[in-house]
């Protein structure tokens, strides 16, 4: 560390990143705010509504399916995603034979892109030709077959379960790297004192890794709350509004409905949303971490 | 002192046996978490080398015969090889863009004291939190002003913006880490704050640029939402937006569309193959920090 006599080499050597961010990342949010008191086509003379639109959006009860479903998908991720990723972490953490290839396997679905994704599962739900559905036929459970992404009471849960599908890989190795840190010699102490693998596991290797474990919640949450291209390419918010989440609602408001000040209102309330549910995970986390 | 030894004969052939079917059990679950996570992608491949008729009639199996013509429709109508020029381009400048003005920010942020650094640090990974997807209107009225929709700008700039933070965040933490001595003899030999960055710093830097080269990649590879927004024109798409556009139109041609999933899935699967190690550790290390 030390000081420059120059403070504007300072300067230059921020300035470029600076600018970039606060232009296309920051600045954006006001706009939104700016834009969410007009009423605005794209073409037209804009014109100045107040809070009309925040109005509207409240009144309009497929803006509160969007938000039920966001909400839906935070559930599913978080009591999905982490206690299936935390339960195989436990299990592979030993000596296994090719446990490599179990990790590479596991993490696989994370990398590829989520758009390849949401198109391959469209046709693994398809009726006809999905894998599902035949996979059902083949084993006599045909009677289970369901129309899983055109059936409203379905389609929420088939999009969740390809949530929950695409990211148990990201949490299953951030709990295996945490569990290798977890002290051999305090286990061993454990094994002395004849404590059975389900006792050392409940108290001395959960305890030790649960900072990671509220980390990883967090990162669920403000991760499950940025769900748009998957839904928007699966089903589109379909069928019938069944799997709105407020983005796709946004889009559809925005670049089908041409309404852009409308749009920027749902902007606005997407933030406010996502940035209070993650300030108040994080208080409420952090707070039984200091009990 | 026989019966003895036969009772701890058959107790620890009863241990035995518990181990051996826990050990099987566990092997069992992670087996088929094995099958749930590769199958699909298996399944989808294989079914990519058939005729759509013989998809109709055995989705599960092998091919009977390998066929190609999936694959040429793929490439030919969807344009494929000219989403996948796209992608490659827009991905690499922005993240040439982004790992050369975060890394220069960064120098500054770890290696000089100055007023106001810690909030200006704050404020870079605050970004962070920024949900992408809130900034997509505003984004779309922005680059309709600034004239750069329909332009591959228009995706080059908001890919920097949002992989700044992230950036930023791993490349300070790692440049503060170096003791100050590096720059002190430097600086006796007279070398200026910029030769130091690029010819001492940034060359120590390299495992941290390598983890966050990779994560801007990945990022810009598989983004959706800014193309799908920002760009309107068939021949400047990405992959992920050609592919969700081609998908669309063949919505009944399942095997082709198959195909041109197979052709974009099996570089990317390669890449991780063959960089998994750094690939998992950006991404969890990103992940985890962040």
């Amino acid at each position: 560390m030390h000081l420059l006599k120059k403070p504007w080499i300072i300067a230059v050597g921020v300035i470029p990143a600076l600018t970039i961010y606060l232009i296309f990342s920051i600045v954006p949010i006001f706009i939104s705010f700016y834009y969410s008191f007009m009423s605005w086509n794209g073409f037209s003379e804009m014109q100045f509504i107040g809070l009309a639109n925040f109005k509207e959006v409240f009144q309009d009860s497929v803006f509160w399916v969007s938000v039920r479903n966001n909400i839906l998908v935070v559930l599913a991720s978080v009591f999905g995603q982490i206690p299936i990723a935390l339960a195989l972490a436990l299990l592979l953490n030993r000596k296994i034979k090719g446990a490599k290839f179990f990790r590479t396997i596991g993490f696989m679905p994370v990398v590829i892109s989520t758009v390849v994704i949401s198109i391959t599962w469209r046709m693994i739900y398809n009726s006809e030709y999905g894998m599902i559905n035949n996979f059902l036929e083949a084993i006599g459970l045909g009677f289970l077959q369901q129309n899983w992404l055109g059936d409203p009471t379905w389609a929420m849960v088939a999009v969740c379960m390809t949530i929950i599908w695409q990211f148990v890989g990201l949490y299953f190795i951030i709990f295996l790297s945490a569990l290798q840190t977890v002290p051999s010699e305090i286990l061993e102490a454990a094994d002395l004192d004849g404590a059975s693998e389900w006792q050392k596991t409940i108290h001395v290797v959960l305890p030790s890794i649960w900072n990671i474990i509220l980390i990883s919640i967090v990162l669920c949450i403000s991760g499950s709350l940025k769900t748009f291209d998957l839904i928007f390419v699966m089903t589109s918010g379909g069928p019938a509004n069944s799997t709105e989440v407020m983005a796709t609602y946004m889009y559809g408001k925005t670049f089908e409905g041409l309404r852009y000040g409308y749009g920027s209102a749902i902007s606005v309330l997407i933030f406010v949303f996502s940035i209070a549910l993650i300030l108040i995970t994080t208080k409420l986390l952090r707070r039984r971490e200091v009990r | 002192m026989r019966e003895s030894a036969v009772h701890y004969d058959t107790v620890s052939k009863q241990a035995r046996k518990k181990k051996i079917v826990k050990r099987s059990t566990i092997y069992l679950i992670l087996f088929l978490f094995t099958i749930v996570n590769a199958y699909p992608i298996f399944w989808m491949i294989m079914n990519s080398f058939k005729t759509g008729q013989e998809f109709s009639f055995d989705p599960f199996g092998l091919p009977d015969e390998w066929v190609f013509t999936n694959y040429v429709e793929a490439w030919v109508t969807a344009n494929i090889g000219s989403y996948f020029f796209n992608s490659l381009f827009v991905g690499i400048v922005a993240l040439l863009i982004c790992i050369l003005v975060g890394a220069f920010a960064s120098y500054f942020l770890s290696r000089f004291q100055f007023r106001g650094r810690n909030m200006l640090y704050g404020f870079f990974v605050v970004g962070l939190l920024v949900p992408i997807h809130a900034t997509l209107v505003p984004m779309f009225i922005l680059m309709q002003k600034l004239g750069f929709l329909n332009t591959h700008l228009a995706l080059i700039f908001p890919y920097v913006a949002f992989n700044l933070p992230i950036t930023i965040f791993l490349l300070t933490s790692f440049m503060s880490s170096f003791p100050k001595e590096i720059e002190e003899s430097a600086i006796m030999d007279g070398c200026g704050p910029f030769r130091i960055f690029w010819s001492i710093i940034l060359p120590m830097s390299r495992p941290a640029l390598a983890t966050a080269v990779i994560l801007n990649f990945i990022n810009n590879w598989n983004e959706f939402s800014f193309a799908l927004v920002l760009i309107n024109d068939k021949a400047l798409s990405t992959l992920p937006l050609g592919l969700a556009n081609f998908a669309g139109e063949y919505t009944t041609n399942y095997t082709a569309q198959m195909a041109g999933l197979t052709l974009v899935l099996i570089p990317t699967i390669l890449f991780y193959l063959i960089m998994e190690k750094q690939i998992v550790n950006g991404m969890t290390q990103g992940a985890v920090k962040g």
